[in-house]
């Protein structure tokens, strides 16, 4: 009797204990986003995920500067011929719409994206004055801008989204937003973040914009759509206020390149600030790519490759004649190149001897940092996205532009490039000498483009200078060339195909980029 | 001897009634069902409490029958009666008088003279007659004595040896012994009848000893099926069940119980995902009901839903429930199959002690023929003019394969009493892998007791504790340059290398990315996990009245573990960073109550009827923490010293917790054992369900005919069974992870001015209305036994229609998300399945076959939107390859999606013009078979144009049908089994060999190579050597992945019995097997046997068929030996 008893008396206890339950889900450890905007602290955390996206090595790790942006142009092409197939697709214009390439670049970008639409509505849920949310949603539209910047450079129409998605099967059957529309944007956002950013960043740090970055861009903007005015207006007004903002240019250009001086430059207008001791997760992306935050891999990319103490992948390496053609007083052509490296065993071999027998690139090698790896991954580097001296650079050829030919202002900017140039490591020296006046308009526009070949050599500039003045059949087809393409065709690579993958989920994409 | 019982019962009949018909307002019901419970037991308690509470009786009766006086003491006091029909006639009639005595004392007076006595137990009066007195007899009794034992030549205890014609008799000792006395005038007849043996009769008239050997019921439909809470007989089954017995799965030694399942049941696939010691095995019942939620069947052990797997050895017997009319009861978790594993018991009588050791000796079934150093610099030459030739001529697959070993034991221990029963055992497997430095490492107990505490409680505890340990090699990974696997590096690295560099370190490949060579990636990547689990689980079952049973299951499972990682600056990895370190913990715990009640009766003569009602709860949570830290001081720490790292890299932690909740019901109604019919439902409420669609439904019904039972077919003596089974239900599948249907942000890291802060992310959109994905399942069933079951047939038809997949449905990219999980689509399932089992020869030489085969046809119905959903799974460095599988309206799941491969141009061919697209002699030739109209609309006409338009679907890798056949001989001692296991029409897509054969110089090559196009050599269809060459997903890489492999052969010799005494042991068996030694396929790679990125989580699904760097299956001899004492 006594059992029956207890047994219901357990039975009903479990049954109470139990049954109470309502199934709620109580996730501790997971982040809802409902409630999340509460201070600014909240919306710069979801800002500052396009910074970690944009350190991944999909972006400026590595896939996005390398592998896309250098080896595209004529100033790199591929070291090892062994290196991964996608890679010398891109070198030889070859790149089909399931590259591995642009299938990183598309998503994490969108992502960028994603995450700062999302700060840009959350600035509006927390409670703060009107200056603080604008500050806020001009620093999340300014990176906003800035993907966009990249994305319609290497697709051209695309779909244009500012806004959170919260209907997802609505998203799935958008059109594209014609290029000239999504410049048209991008110079909004940059206007908006022109505004209401700051002077300077807490810390002076440039690793988040100013009003100054987003002029700059702004000006960047301008003279891409060749809207000359207005890229020589804001170019200007960056020259005119470089000593409130605290911009200059420095005094030795290898300082721009050396980890241990990276803090505190005031050069950079803009940089991927990389730090060897933090290394994010890696997050694999549906199509199988792993990515990882922080994960700066271009020392590796363009190290040397052999038995040396540096082990290096040889894959980003320039051509034989990027080097020879590049005059050897220039100062420059020292920093951006290395002829000669340890092996093991402490010898020191000349290019010649290496497994690929040309110089390689130095800028993101030489000084990576003493924490970085022995092959330089993880570096401390600052990535230049931009800095001064590109600024004085679109100002001269923006105001060349305007005025049909050289003014002494546009002289003065790329002679203040070419002075910097002169200081060999503290020694004056006299080449490159000053840009004389009296040349013609085309011939400045040529020198200043050249100028730009060599000042922000390796640094992701060469190719959109290509793509926006449409030098493809010159510089890959034409007599000087310093890295031929006789396949290049200037009606299809001027824009990368878009990913097979999403015209495959949304048809309304189509037209797939000409020629792919 | 008939026994009957008087009480009344529970109405537990009324169940049916009870369970909801419809979705509805669905908290209320699910409380009906709970209550329901409860109610049942209270009533049952009511019934017989109430009267318990007078314990005296009075009672005034003259020359009344027997009966009359039990049914007035019932009346007073609640107490029924148990007894046979005879006490009544030899009781008679009785006089009593009493008042207010105990109903001992009433008793007493009935019984008075009357050889018969009781006994009270709680409520219950059990009446016995008392057993005459031996008689002693004048005339001359002969006296027969010998031993019984069954087949296996154990002796058996408890045998009854009856002499025929008489109630005379008695039972065979511990050690199987009898003596009997047969009186003269009585048969000279001994019948011995066993539970489990068929009865046999021995004339001895002219024998004094006899020893004989009872040969099990193996009548088929005699045995007993474990179905979900609950047994059935086979022969009242209405639902499609395959049993396996656990010799069966002791035949060679397996990794776990999953791999013995293999071949042994007709409807289940069973795969290995990779070859390496103690990695999953992928197991399908009737084929994959979902594309995105797990697909893996629901395993139950001794009643605990989810609990590891014990021992191969420890297992009595496994069921595997697969039509909704046995799966129905286990409702949302269903779909997939249920497999039922029963482990031993002990049995009362002599301690039973065993001892099974084998050894096992393995070799890797297959090698690649790749060049050799010379024919690789040749090679290498022609893609890199600049190449320098190294030191070395390494066979790397020889480097890191070995000869591996595989050492199992058990030792159990089993026995009882009447009241207790025990069965303890100790298993150990180690092996050490085929490729070096991979070892496994399995220790196990398994204790099961159960008592009779009461005469009508019974209680048990089950508990399972389990260590494994491992160390494992990289295998299938998805890097190929710095993290490359050593199975894909063996194929891949530079074979002109030497082990080690002068300088003493690892030599780094010398083509594409500098990676760390085979030797150095298996023999340094430290990589060792440590996992134990903790099983402890009780019953208790108490029967309320007769017929009536509740039974409280009541369980947990811990599961704790770790994995630790360590690359050392001996790598180039390593060194990069100085030491990489890792080490991650998990600890999960599975709490499950189960309480139900089953109710068996006859309701009038020839309707039978069992109810089972219940409900359950369980609760899993599951936690992870990890740290890792890079930059050491020093290799020696391993993983074990992550704070002396110097840089700590992000620490991790998390927690998923679930609760389900159910109420179950059972209704079997069998009619003169000739037409069954069972109903059953599950109500379910699931926590990670969306906050809309928490419950929901699941009934099944099934009909059986037993035909053989009608009269009609009495005379046809050749057909001893013949029955026709016919069920349909839904179930359903909850296999999604919890949180999924919650938006979520996600955190990552970024660094301003050098400092780390933290950075989130919107990573998930929610879904409000996320549901079960429901699987509908018809099934018909004959079940045919023919020549006095020499012939035994089963054949089985179904029909699996899934809707509401759990889908995660792709999103553009360029909303910022990739996937969002929605309930869209169906997937359907159809096929026949047939298990035939023949014994061939039954004398002295006995042979037996059993064979099943399974045709299984899986095919997408419908889609979001009906469009096509693309995908890829390729190892990481041939990203490029893009989506290469397809899931498409009308086709299987995970169809291959590439080009067509016409061979290679020729000089003077029209090239077909395509960016990443060859276009020069020897170039690969793609076949242009799509292009776009001025709409973009697909013309299905060729363009002259190459491109993603003209992908198409290239293979497939689902089998046609998957076949397994055992032979077993037996001839005095010796045994002899061939056990063939075969998979047929299924394709493989090879990454392995899309990589080797790629010929741009970026690898090793295979042989094949050598056979590549030159202007001076064009009859080939190898493309000439081009280091641009992308990985273009094509026909070229896809081959027919059939095989028929022979998995065992095992011969054994058991010693005969006197030679047994001689040696004081019970029994003793030799046997020498092997495993895999023959494959009969046409596939090139290692083994048709091997699937990438196959395995748990959603991908397990949708990428079928795929190979790359697979540590690759072994062949195998073992030797064993069982001993009994």
């Amino acid at each position: 009797m006594k059992n029956i008893i207890s047994f219901i008396g357990i039975l009903s206890g479990i049954l109470c204990i139990t049954g109470c339950s309502k199934l709620k889900e109580n996730p501790i450890g997971i982040l809802s986003p409902e409630g999340f905007f509460k201070t600014q602290k909240d919306v710069e955390a979801a800002i500052f995920d396009g910074y970690g996206l944009l350190s991944s090595d999909a972006i400026y790790g590595r896939f996005f500067n390398g592998t896309g942006l250098e080896l595209r142009s004529d100033m790199v092409a591929i070291g090892n011929l062994g290196t991964a197939p996608e890679r010398i697709q891109v070198n030889d214009f070859n790149v089909n719409a399931s590259s591995g390439l642009t299938g990183r670049w598309w998503p994490i970008f969108y992502q960028v994206i994603s995450a700062e639409n999302t700060a840009d509505q959350g600035a509006d849920l927390i409670e703060a004055s009107d200056e603080i949310k604008n500050q806020l949603k001009a620093e999340a539209r300014f990176v906003r801008a800035f993907s966009y910047y990249h994305l319609v450079q290497i697709f051209g129409d695309l779909p244009y989204i500012d806004k959170p998605v919260s209907d997802p099967a609505a998203a799935k059957s958008m059109g594209k937003t014609p290029a000239a529309e999504v410049w048209g944007k991008i110079i909004e956002d940059f206007k908006f973040a022109k505004e209401h950013l700051p002077d300077q960043q807490p810390g002076d740090v440039r690793s988040r914009p100013t009003k100054a970055t987003a002029s700059a861009f702004l000006a960047s903007a301008y003279l891409t759509t060749h809207d000359y005015q207005n890229a020589s207006t804001e170019a200007k007004w960056v020259i005119d206020n470089k000593v409130a903002y605290n911009y200059e240019l420095e005094a030795d250009y290898q300082d721009l390149f050396n980890a241990d001086k990276m803090d505190g430059l005031k050069e950079p207008l803009f940089v991927i600030d990389y730090a060897s001791d933090i290394s994010g997760e890696y997050q694999v992306l549906p199509s199988g790519i792993a990515l990882c935050n922080n994960c700066d891999v271009m020392g590796p990319m363009t190290a040397v490759g052999a038995p040396a103490l540096t082990i290096g992948f040889d894959v980003l390496v320039p051509s034989q004649a990027v080097y020879d053609s590049w005059n050897g007083l220039d100062y420059r052509k020292v920093v951006s190149f290395d002829t000669m490296v340890l092996f093991t065993g402490n010898v020191s071999k000349y290019y010649t001897e290496w497994p690929v027998p040309r110089p390689h690139i130095a800028k993101y090698i030489r000084y990576p940092g003493s924490a970085a790896s022995p092959n330089g991954t993880n570096s401390s580097l600052n990535y230049m996205l931009m800095r001064y001296a590109e600024v004085l650079l679109i100002a001269a050829e923006a105001l060349t532009e305007v005025n049909g030919g050289p003014t002494t202002e546009a002289l003065d900017y790329v002679n203040q490039v070419r002075a910097r140039a002169r200081n060999r490591a503290g020694t004056i020296t006299s080449f490159p000498t000053d840009v004389a006046p009296g040349m013609s308009k085309d011939d400045f526009i040529d020198l200043i483009l050249e100028e730009r070949k060599w000042e922000l050599a390796f640094e992701g500039k060469r190719w959109y200078d290509i793509k926006r003045r449409q030098l493809g059949d010159k510089v890959f087809k034409g007599p000087d060339s310093i890295e031929p393409h006789s396949n290049f065709d200037s009606n299809r690579d001027y824009l990368f195909p878009i990913p097979g993958s999403e015209i495959d989920i949304n048809a309304n994409l189509l037209p797939q980029n000409n020629g792919y | 001897m008939q026994l009957t019982a008087h009480a009344d019962y529970c109405p537990g009949r009324h169940s049916e009634h009870l369970i909801p018909r419809s979705r509805g307002p669905i908290i209320k019901k699910l409380l009906l069902i709970m209550n329901f419970t409860a109610f049942c037991i209270l009533l049952a308690c009511l019934q017989v409490s109430a009267g318990g509470h007078a314990q005296t009786v009075t009672i005034s009766l003259k020359e009344a029958p027997v009966e009359k006086v039990f049914q007035e003491i019932k009346k007073q006091t609640g107490y029924f009666f148990l007894y046979n029909n005879e006490v009544l006639t030899r009781v008679g009639k009785v006089d009593i008088q009493v008042k207010n005595s105990t109903v001992e004392q009433a008793l007493d007076i009935c019984f008075k003279n009357k050889e018969v006595s009781f006994k009270i137990f709680d409520n219950t009066v059990v009446v016995k007659l008392n057993t005459p007195k031996v008689q002693t007899n004048t005339t001359d009794p002969i006296t027969v004595k010998g031993k019984v034992s069954n087949e296996n030549g154990e002796l058996l205890a408890g045998v009854s040896v009856k002499i025929k014609g008489t109630t005379r008799g008695t039972t065979t000792d511990e050690n199987g012994v009898f003596s009997i006395s047969i009186p003269d005038d009585a048969l000279k007849i001994l019948v011995f009848s066993f539970v489990g043996m068929q009865p046999r009769e021995v004339n001895v008239s002219k024998k004094s000893e006899v020893n004989l050997i009872l040969a099990s019921a193996d009548n088929e439909q005699r045995e007993v099926v474990v179905i979900g809470y609950g047994t059935q007989r086979k022969s009242d089954l209405t639902g499609a069940v395959s049993s396996v017995k656990g010799d069966q799965l002791t035949e060679y030694p397996a990794i776990n119980t999953i791999q013995a399942l293999q071949g042994k049941s007709s409807g289940v696939l069973i795969q290995s995902n990779n070859g390496e010691p103690g990695s999953e095995f992928k197991v399908r019942v009737r084929g994959q009901t979902s594309i995105n939620a797990g697909s893996d069947p629901l395993y139950v052990v001794d009643g605990f839903v989810g609990a590891p797997l014990p021992a191969p050895e420890d297992i009595a017997s496994i069921d595997i429930l697969k039509d909704a009319s046995a799966t129905a009861i286990y409702g949302s978790r269903g779909a997939n199959g249920v497999i039922i594993i029963t482990t031993k018991t002990g049995r009362s009588g002599k301690t039973r002690i065993t001892l099974n050791a084998s050894n096992s000796s393995q070799k890797v079934i297959n090698k690649l023929n790749l060049l050799n150093a010379d024919q690789f610099v040749d090679y290498i030459k022609e893609a890199n003019p600049n190449y320098v030739r190294g030191t070395g001529n390494t066979d790397w697959q020889d480097v890191i394969l070995r000869q591996g070993n595989i050492q199992n034991y058990q030792l159990g221990i089993a026995g009882g009493s009447e009241k207790v029963n025990y069965y303890v055992s100790g298993t150990y497997f180690d092996q050490q892998g085929i490729v070096i430095h991979s070892k496994y490492k399995r220790l196990s107990v398994q204790s099961n007791v159960s008592f009779q505490a009461t005469d009508k409680l019974k209680m048990g505890i089950n508990l399972l504790l389990r260590r494994i340990d491992r160390d494992g090699v990289r295998s299938q990974e998805f890097s190929g340059g710095d993290g490359s696997g050593v199975l894909s590096a063996a194929v891949r690295f530079a074979p002109d290398l030497p082990i080690y560099n002068p300088d003493g370190s690892f030599s780094l490949n010398s083509i594409g990315d500098p990676g760390d060579n085979p030797y150095a990636i298996a023999t340094q990547v430290q990589n060792n996990s440590s996992n134990d689990e903790m099983v402890a689980s009780a019953f208790g079952e108490y029967q309320l009245i007769k017929g009536l049973k509740l039974r409280v299951n009541a369980g947990a499972n811990t599961s704790n573990g770790r994995t630790g990682n360590y690359i050392p600056t001996t790598l180039n990895q390593g060194r990069n960073v100085d030491g990489i370190a890792s080490l991650y913990g998990f600890h999960s715990t599975n709490f499950l109550n189960e309480d139900y009640l089953t109710y068996t009766t006859q309701l009038a003569p020839d309707h039978n009827l069992n109810l089972v009602a219940g409900y359950s709860y369980q609760k899993i949570r599951a936690e992870n923490f990890g740290g890792q830290g890079q930059d050491f001081i020093t290799d020696a720490f391993s993983f074990w010293n992550l704070g002396s790292a110097n840089t700590y890299l992000a620490p991790s932690s998390g927690m998923a917790e679930t609760e389900l909740i159910s109420g179950y019901g059972r209704v079997n109604y069998s009619f003169m054992n000739r037409y069954m019919l069972t109903f059953t439902g599950r109500y379910d409420g699931y926590s990670a369900f969306s906050r809309n669609n928490k419950y929901a439904f699941f009934p099944s019904g099934a009909f059986a005919w037993n035909a053989k039972e009608e009269k009609f077919l009495d005379d046809v003596k050749w057909l001893n069974q013949f029955k026709i089974r016919t069920s349909y239900g839904l179930t359903g599948n909850q296999a999604i992870d919890p949180y999924q249907t919650l938006a979520r942000l996600s955190t990552e890291i970024a660094v301003i001015g050098g400092q780390q802060v933290t950075a989130v992310r919107p990573t998930s959109v929610a879904n409000d209305n996320l549901t079960w994905e429901t699987t509908a399942q018809f099934n018909a069933g004959i079940d045919l036994g023919i020549f006095n079951s020499r012939i035994n047939l089963s054949a089985d038809y179904y029909k699996k229609t899934t809707s509401d997949l759990l889908f995660s449905v792709p999103l553009p990219q360029y909303t910022g998300y990739s996937t969002q999980l929605q309930n869209i689509g169906k997937v359907e399932n159809k096929g026949y399945e047939f298990t035939l089992t023949t014994k061939n020869m039954t004398g002295l030489f006995k042979w037996t076959t059993d064979f099943n085969i399974s045709f299984n046809k899986n095919k997408i119905i419908e889609l979001p939107g009906g469009q096509d959903i693309f995908y890829g799974a390729v190892p990481g460095h041939m990203v490029g390859t893009g989506s290469m599988q397809v899931l498409r309206v009308g086709q299987p799941v995970g169809m291959f999606y590439g080009y067509i491969y016409d061979g290679v141009y020729q000089e003077g061919d029209a090239f077909v013009p395509g960016s990443g697209f060859e276009e020069m002699p020897g170039g690969e030739k793609y076949r242009d078979i799509n292009g776009r109209d001025a709409d973009s609309k697909l013309t299905n006409k060729p363009d002259g144009q190459l491109d993603e338009d003209d992908k198409t679907i290239i293979g497939n890798p689902h089998p046609k049908f998957i076949w397994a056949l055992n032979n077993e001989f037996k001839w005095k001692g010796v045994d002899l089994t061939i056990f063939f296991q075969a998979s047929q029409g299924n394709d493989l897509y090879s990454f392995t060999l899309a990589e080797l054969g790629r010929n741009s110089g970026g690898n090793n090559a295979t042989t094949k190579e050598s056979d590549h196009w030159t202007p001076s050599y064009t009859n080939t269809d190898v493309a000439a050597v081009n280091p641009g060459r992308a990985f273009i997903p094509s026909s070229q890489w896809v081959f027919d992945g059939s095989y028929i492999r022979l998995k065992n052969i095992m011969l054994g010799y058991t010693l005969p019995e006197q030679i047994n005494e001689r040696i004081k042991i019970r029994s003793l068996r030799f046997y020498i097997s092997a495993q895999n030694i023959l494959t009969f396929t046409k596939y090139k790679g290692y083994d048709p046997e091997v699937n990438y990125l196959s395995g748990g989580g959603p991908g397990g699904n949708l990428n079928l068929g795929l190979d790359y760097g697979s540590y690759p299956n072994a062949k195998s001899v073992t030797f064993g030996i069982n001993v009994g004492f």
